[in-house]
């Protein structure tokens, strides 16, 4: 049955779905859905990766004159951004091939984290950290899927204002970060499905730390 | 410049039928009270990410479920103290990650069901209720170039379908019978808990306790593993 006609038909057989004992055909369903929604995935990473090419381009080559002049990464979120942060600071120290880079994730630290948050509120648990880590020739790396993230911004706005290159990653309409004046690279997945956003969030990473080793060279094989 | 192609490896049918099945098992061990312990050793950034996804779900109205992530030196040893019995354990990794392993392979004797995603070669059958696999790909690419993410994200939603049916979300059906292969023919995995000194020795198996013979594989000691035949302990598969 599909979804409209259960709930056209659910007041008056309101026992249907609980009597639903043989799970087969929702398995089809299922394996159905999860194949149409990988399709999705799959175009949304291939139009987003087009569409930024020259913005991952200019980034990634801004990137890599950073770590060439001795500057370090830092990359923030919250939530499941904040472990897409984590994932993009592990690709660049540990890479799968290539040179190894500084990177440092501003959401690791659990006791500067609760302490910002608790203190001065958590509109600033970024921020501040940029204030006592950051210098001018390092690359800020901002994550929200909508685009609002009021610490994420403040990050970002902190790091531009002390000099660092500022990189943003969002989704939807791009929000709040892609009308910022703070932010150099701002790279826009439009989707409205934030799971759909953070897995093409992840390609442009991976993309954007590709092209940073490949204009570093030395045995990256991207 | 050359540029790495991130786009995905074919997913042929097979893992999203394997996601399917997972999402099923996943949501009947949920509405059965489980937890789900979420262990991605070698990606811990998956691990957290996914336990995120369950705990508090992007879209509004989805059900919020019980999945912790576990780190540490020992995995082991706190999800011996942790789990229980119909439990979750979701693991996070590639084929070749032995800790990882190692915890399946003991998750068996503590009476979880075991969803275990990854990439790059294939796993060999039988660590995992659902093994759900992106083969043909290199597991270190796949888990930072949105891969990995995209399985989990999945078996989140899928998950939160399978809830939409409620006749569905009844325990799945228990072995019985002589008939059945996994219990009956073929030996299951203990993990010793106390050792008698008179031939025997407690340990726990499909998520119970039991007393067993361990003449055959003597000496043994606390928390090694062992496959077990009708009350009688057949070989050692370590400690």
């Amino acid at each position: 049955m599909t979804h409209m006609a259960r709930e056209l038909t659910g007041f008056l057989y309101p026992f249907i779905e609980s009597e639903e004992r043989d799970g087969s055909s929702l398995l089809v369903d299922l394996a159905a859905s999860a194949e149409e929604k990988v399709a999705q995935s799959r175009r949304l990473r291939t139009t987003t990766l087009e569409r930024c090419a020259s913005r991952l381009a200019q980034a990634g080559e801004a990137t890599a004159q950073r770590f060439r002049q001795g500057g370090r990464l830092f990359a923030f979120g919250n939530g499941g951004s904040a472990t897409d942060a984590e994932g993009a600071v592990d690709l660049f120290l540990r890479p799968p091939s290539g040179r190894p880079l500084p990177a440092i994730s501003l959401v690791d630290d659990r006791a500067v984290l609760t302490a910002l948050a608790n203190d001065v509120g958590f509109d600033l648990v970024f921020s501040r950290q940029v204030i006592a880590h950051a210098q001018a020739g390092d690359v800020a790396v901002g994550f929200s899927t909508s685009g609002e993230s009021r610490n994420v911004l403040r990050g970002l706005e902190e790091a531009s204002h002390r000099g660092l290159l500022t990189i943003g990653l969002c989704g939807y309409d791009g929000g709040a970060m892609a009308a910022s004046d703070a932010i150099a690279h701002c790279l826009v997945v439009h989707s409205e499905s934030v799971h759909r956003v953070q897995e093409t969030q992840n390609a442009l990473v991976f993309q954007l730390w590709s092209i940073v080793q490949a204009h570093l060279g030395e045995g990256a094989d991207a | 410049m050359t540029v790495v192609d991130t786009t995905l490896a074919p997913v042929d049918h097979r893992p999203a039928e394997d996601l399917a099945a997972s999402a099923l098992s996943l949501a009947r061990r949920f509405a059965a009270g489980a937890t789900m312990w979420c262990v991605a050793r070698e990606w811990p950034s998956h691990g957290r990410h996914v336990a995120v996804e369950f705990v508090h779900p992007v879209i509004v109205g989805t059900k919020a479920l019980p999945a912790v992530n576990i780190e540490g030196a020992d995995i082991t040893s706190t999800l011996r103290l942790l789990a229980r019995p119909g439990d979750v354990v979701l693991a996070v990794s590639s084929a070749s990650d032995r800790p990882t392993v190692d915890l399946l392979r003991r998750a068996e004797a503590w009476g979880l069901t075991r969803v275990w995603l990854g990439a790059g070669p294939r796993p060999s059958s039988g660590l995992a209720e659902h093994t759900v696999w992106l083969e043909g790909t290199d597991a270190a690419r796949s888990a930072r170039s949105g891969d990995l993410v995209l399985l989990y994200h999945l078996l989140w939603e899928l998950t939160q379908v399978v809830f939409e049916h409620p006749g569905l979300l009844i325990p799945e059906p228990e072995c019985t019978g002589e008939a059945c292969i996994t219990c009956s023919d073929e030996g299951r995995v203990a993990e010793v808990r106390a050792v008698h000194g008179d031939g025997s020795a407690a340990v726990v198996m499909n998520g119970g306790t039991e007393t067993i013979d361990v003449t055959l594989v003597e000496p043994v000691a606390v928390d090694d593993l062992l496959l077990v035949h009708a009350g009688v302990a057949l070989t050692t598969l370590g400690r």
